[in-house]
């Protein structure tokens, strides 16, 4: 059958002008796409329009005269610089550190203590509150390391013991921290020492740290950190190293905490052990919760709700903390999304009934012919530094003699616990074909793939690449060698949107650092561009374009299947492993399916299809493997295979 | 201070042993680590000294009075915190909703019944100095529980239910177990055992509103240490910490034992995150 | 083409016999015959796992005292389809009816009062404790009084396992481990016992000894499905045949047409795209 001509070049569907920001999230920017730039200001200016109002209206607040609401407004000010660096960790990570008052307490004691000069000569105070940044940063990271192998509760608890911790060496060691009689905190110089100037110093640096903030959280740090939340696998294959995102954050997140910890001294005047409660702690975590996860509004809002409360009336204040966990309580069973997703409203507009999913061609062309022959290290940013980065690589390709490339199992075997899921396989991908692996369930497809991909490692045999060997074990470097896949289930992040979820599968393209990204200088903005289009480009060439703005969770299982080979495709891989991407899907997305495999791998990527529909198989495959318990039990053509007598057998048993 | 240091090192491990038995009972139907564990302890205590010394209740009647009131507790935490999560897909969730109910009752029992430590009557008038006791209550009712639950996973059939569903949900299942009726019942069950731990340390830890939040952690690490869902790895670690902590405190000071056992806590739980006697779970991909 | 009570199911072998209906006659049907008003109804069921949908309107039938076995390549849904039935996974669409009562709701609780029982694969024993406690667990629901009794009933099927009893059920093999979790559907007092491959992992030997108690329940008169991947034994065993491909019912015939083989063979891997096709 030939794929081209029935592939023919369709009009991709028209976006419906369903494009616009995610809600009122501010979250993980969407829609932007490089060809609809006039949705891009619409949308940005959505987004942007609740924030400039909150903060006109905190600017106006102290010409009302009234201190003591400035006072308020001030202290939630403070509590938003240090919630929108847990947001990150909390909201973002889905890290749950509940005891981050160690670091307000931390970042104000040190403040405190320098501006003081207990230990050395006093300093004046903005560099002390650098200071007291620095040490949030490092024991944001010490704080926060642990999650790295403990589990939720475990890493939550520990968060908690290191709060109480805290609080006690403050109350012990009287000679720096004065104990239970405390300390004065830093006096702000002039024009900052008055209640109104120490607002608007609060409330401007507020307004810097939701910038900061919100350009993390819409960049591939932010996806990243999402991804590692809820599709951790995906995430790990995707080259997203979850080590270093979350230390980065942790060390963000630290050092705001603890400059707002040296404002809320400043604030207070004067510091004990007991202004830092437990209660404090739960306050700023709930707000990221009932403001929603994945948002920066949703938590400023929070913020300003949870401050405000108390102070509305005098039994309010009594029961404040038992109306915090009450309106937790409420949010986790009726509305676990937040006040975020209950602003949403453009998620809840019903996505159009009978769509369907209809690939194109050109798109695909355009994605993978990109950047030359080149695969996988297809990079973002000016085309001179990149077709000399793919001169170096091509040429070290082109060394490899044909016979190698591609990459080879030789005799691998795995078992666990005594069992051989795979017990002397060999087999070969090469570029630009598709090799079908089929076989009875508990035969050894899907641990071949999971070899492949770096999650389990051989006991036995080789794994190379293009004739080199390819670690096993470390899953984490598959997608820089230009190794891509799919899984059996999807794992997709349900709460982002359909274009987030694909741009995911090019973390690794970016080349903006951190602070770049933060800053939001150039060199981002051209990672961002670039990764937005080559996204839009695979949604377009697997036919989802019409739903690149919806939440992923809205698709149906079919759509979430094409939805994952879009992310796989961003990568622009050399190799491709699809695990039973069939399953679950009518007939005619399985032809559409079989087309845009074929298509795939005349671009030159190879691909490696584990799957049950026999069907598929034989009409699209160049090789086909047979296993059986962990064996190649057949090996050749599809024609070969169909007729060898064995296969037969195994599939009917006996 | 040896006999010191045995004496109330073995009282307070006994009330985190029971504590972590607690949580322990509470996973093993539901896979899920509620934060309401350490909170029943703490009711125990006080509403054994509420119904003692407000209401006058004589003793016994007070002790099963707390009782039912921790098991009622139990029983909304299953139903309000526990159920309507295990239904949803997102794993974390019961931390949350465990956490806001935990804090709930902490700032109910805050607001309603003082944030002073109050006194908590003698029981039995016997022993004195190191057999005080408020040593050897905890301990023996340690004993006594953990006893009762030997029997009862060992020679009733609705303990070797629990068993079966703590180790195979879903073959329990199958099986025609009646799932959801065993989870509700080990829950009440958890907050009687939590119960018996605050009303046993009434005397030693006083009816204090923040002995919830103490509780939580300090009942948590013997379930670190010992793995989750392993009763006896939460007695022997429950005791040992004790011992550590009470060794700590009388030596270098209150600050440092607290440091002392959260930096213990941590090393372990880094080299070791299923526990000295757990068992690793491999990663599914 | 259906076999009575009375004839021995060996008879029906795969090599066919003289009696064979026209390859594309409709299936024989339980309640053709007036004598078996079918045990077991299932109409138009669809069922699936979250988003995914695995199975798309299955009928099926299965009378008092019948073997029906369910074939299929792995992936086509034998294992959801149980599930499905004896209330482990919730139905999306359709009925399934048992004894006049309709079950299409109910929880594996239910069904198991009701009669119907599945054993699910994998042989899933509660390895911390001991044979007879994991066959008293199975007896839950019984009166206190017929535990026992219920439990010895079920021993004589497998007197391997009855001289073991007091011994943890983790220290049993893979086999023992089979026959200890059929002894457990049968403490149940099934009308209709399910079993879910039961061969799995088991040497010939053994998986020889589990079908023959399945034979020896069902000349007492209780209907068996088997799920199976041996394709030979089952056919051998069984009365009548389900083949499933795809989530859908591919086939279905009496064990005694001659050509099964090959229609099978079709069934599973489709007219080369007749199946996509469907």
């Amino acid at each position: 059958m030939s794929v081209d001509s029935e592939l023919q070049t369709r009009r991709p569907i028209a976006m419906t002008g369903a494009g616009g920001a995610a809600g009122a999230g501010g979250a993980g920017a969407s829609g932007g796409q490089a060809t609809h730039s006039g949705h891009h200001r619409n949308e940005d200016w959505r987004k942007v329009w609740p924030f400039l109002a909150i903060f006109a209206l905190a600017a106006l607040l102290p010409l009302a005269g009234n201190n003591y609401w400035t006072v308020i407004a001030t202290r939630a000010a403070i509590y938003w610089i240090l919630v929108s660096g847990l947001n990150l960790v909390v909201g973002y990570a889905g890290q749950l550190a509940i005891g981050y008052v160690a670091l307000l307490t931390l970042g104000a004691y040190i403040t405190s203590v320098l501006a003081a000069g207990n230990v050395l000569p006093p300093m004046p105070p903005f560099l002390a509150l650098i200071c007291a940044g620095i040490g949030g940063g490092v024991f944001g990271l010490v704080v926060g390391l642990p999650a790295l192998r403990l589990r939720t509760f475990y890493f939550a608890m520990a968060t908690l013991g290191f709060a109480t911790i805290v609080t006690q060496i403050a109350l012990a060691w009287q000679d720096v921290t004065g104990g239970g009689i405390g300390l004065s905190g830093p006096a702000m110089p002039a024009p900052f020492d008055s209640e109104m100037g120490l607002f608007y110093l609060c409330l401007g640096l507020a307004v810097l740290c939701t910038l900061l903030t919100a350009n993390i959280a819409r960049s591939r740090y932010g996806r990243g950190l999402i991804a590692i939340r809820d599709a951790e696998v995906a995430a790990e294959a995707s080259g997203i190293s979850k080590v270093r995102l979350l230390s980065l954050i942790f060390i963000f997140a630290g050092v705001l905490a603890a400059v707002a910890g040296g404002l809320f001294a400043s604030l207070q005047t004067y510091i004990t052990p007991d202004a830092f409660t437990f209660e404090l702690s739960v306050l700023f975590f709930i707000a990221i919760l009932i403001g929603g996860r994945g948002s920066i509004l949703g938590p400023l809002l929070g913020t300003i709700i949870l401050t405000v409360l108390p102070e509305l009336a005098a039994p309010l204040a009594a029961w404040s903390n038992f109306l915090y966990a009450l309106m937790l309580l409420v949010i986790v069973l009726a509305a676990p999304g937040g006040i975020a997703a209950l602003l949403d409203f453009r998620s809840r507009r019903p996505l159009p009934a009978n769509r369907r999913i209809i690939p194109d061609a050109a798109p695909l062309d355009r994605l993978l012919s990109r950047n030359g022959k080149e695969h996988g290290r297809g990079g973002v940013g000016d085309d001179a530094s990149n077709d000399a980065r793919n001169h170096t690589n091509g040429s070290a390709r082109n060394n490899v003699s044909n016979s190698a490339a591609g990459i080879s199992l030789h005799d691998v075997v795995l078992g666990f616990g005594g069992v051989r899921a795979i017990d002397g396989l060999t087999l070969a991908i090469t570029p630009g074909q598709v090799h079908g692996l089929i076989g009875p369930n508990g035969s050894g497809k899907t641990t071949t793939l999971n070899v492949i991909s770096g999650y389990y490692r051989p006991q036995e045999g080789t794994l190379r690449l293009d004739g080199a060997p390819l670690p096993a074990g470390q899953p984490l470097l598959r997608a820089a060698h230009g190794i891509a896949r799919t899984y059996q289930t999807p794992r997709i992040i349900g709460e982002a949107s359909v274009l987030d979820n694909v741009m995911i599968g090019g973390t690794l393209h970016g080349q903006a650092s951190f602070v770049e990204t933060l800053l939001r200088l150039p060199r981002h903005k051209r990672d961002d561009t670039s990764l937005r289009q080559a996204a839009y480009d695979a949604l377009q060439a697997v036919g989802l374009a019409a739903l690149a703005d919806a939440r992923a969770d809205r698709l149906q299982h079919s759509e979430l299947r094409f939805l994952e080979i879009a992310r796989a495709l961003v990568l622009r891989p050399a190799f491709l492993l699809l695990d039973e991407p069939a399953a679950g899907l009518a007939a005619e997305e399985i032809r559409q399916l079989g087309e845009l495999i074929r298509h795939i791998s005349r671009h030159g990527t190879g691909v490696l299809l584990v799957e049950h529909h026999a069907d598929l198989i034989f009409d699209i495959c160049d090789h086909v493997t047979v296993l059986n318990l962990g064996r190649v039990l057949a090996d050749g053509t599809p024609a070969q295979v169909r007729e060898h007598k064995e296969v037969v057998s195994a599939y009917l048993g006996g | 201070m040896l006999g010191s240091i045995i004496a109330s090192g073995l009282a307070m491990g006994a009330v985190y042993a029971l504590i972590g038995i607690t949580y322990n009972t509470m996973f093993a139907t539901s896979r899920v680590m509620s934060f309401t564990a350490g909170q029943l302890g703490m009711l125990g205590g006080v509403l054994g000294s509420l119904f003692m010394l407000k209401v006058g209740l004589p003793p016994w009647l007070a002790f099963i009075a707390t009782l039912l009131g921790c098991a009622v507790v139990g029983l909304v935490t299953e139903l309000v915190a526990v159920r309507p999560v295990l239904k949803s897909l997102d794993q974390h969730l019961y931390v949350l909703s465990t956490l806001a109910l935990a804090l709930m009752i902490q700032q109910v029992t805050a607001i309603e019944w003082g944030t002073e430590p109050q006194p908590f009557p003698r029981l039995f008038n016997v022993g004195s100095g190191l057999m005080d006791e408020k040593f050897w209550l905890p301990v023996v009712a340690c004993a006594l529980v953990v006893l009762g639950l030997e029997y009862l996973y060992r020679r009733t059939l609705v303990g070797m239910a629990f068993l079966a569903v703590a180790e195979d949900n879903f073959a329990a299942r199958a099986l025609g177990l009646p799932e959801r009726r065993l989870r509700v019942w080990s829950y009440v069950l958890a907050a009687a055992i939590g119960g018996i731990a605050g009303f046993a340390s009434g005397q030693l830890m006083l009816a204090f509103f923040a002995n919830g939040t103490l509780l939580n952690f300090y009942g948590f690490v013997p379930v670190a240490l010992g793995g989750l869902g392993n009763n006896r790895g939460a007695l022997i670690g429950g005791l040992a910490l004790g011992l550590f902590q009470q060794a700590a405190n009388f030596t270098v000071g209150g600050v440092f034992s607290s440091i002392a056992v959260f930096v213990l806590f941590i090393v372990v739980l880094l080299a070791v995150p299923q526990g000295l006697f757990g068992s690793a779970t491999a990663r599914r991909v | 083409m259906l076999t009575s009570v009375d004839e021995s199911p060996v008879a029906a072998s795969v090599a066919g016999s003289a009696a064979s209906s026209a390859a594309n006659a409709p299936a024989s049907s339980a309640a053709d015959d007036p004598r078996r008003a079918p045990l077991l109804t299932v109409r138009g069921l669809d069922a699936g796992y979250g988003k995914i949908g695995i199975l798309h309107g299955i009928d099926l039938e299965v009378a008092a005292g019948e073997i029906v076995a369910i074939l299929g390549p792995n992936g086509a849904g034998k294992s959801t389809l149980m599930r499905a039935v004896s209330g482990l996974l919730p139905l999306s669409a359709g009925s399934v009816t048992f004894a006049g009562a309709d079950l299409s709701r109910s929880t594996p609780r239910a069904t198991a009062r009701a009669g119907l029982v599945h054993v699910i694969e994998g042989h899933r024993v509660f390895t911390q404790q001991s044979v007879i406690d994991n066959l008293m667990l199975a007896g839950y629901d019984a009166p206190r009084a017929e535990r026992r009794a219920r439990i010895e009933e079920a021993l004589t099927f497998f007197p391997e396992i009855a001289a073991k009893r007091h011994e943890r059920a983790g220290a049993l093999s893979g086999g023992q481990q089979q026959m200890l979790v059929v002894a457990q559907g049968l403490v149940k007092r099934p009308r209709l016992l399910i079993l879910d491959e039961p061969s799995a992992g088991l040497s010939p030997v053994l998986v020889d000894r589990v079908l023959s108690v399945a034979a020896q329940l069902r000349a007492q008169g209780t209907a068996i499905v088997l799920v199976e991947q041996l394709v030979e034994k089952a056919l051998a065993l069984a009365d009548r045949v389900y083949a499933l491909a795809q989530g859908r019912v591919a086939m279905q015939a009496s064990t005694r047409e001659s050509d099964l083989p090959a229609r099978l063979e079709r069934a599973y891997f489709g007219e080369h795209g007749r199946v996509a096709n469907q």
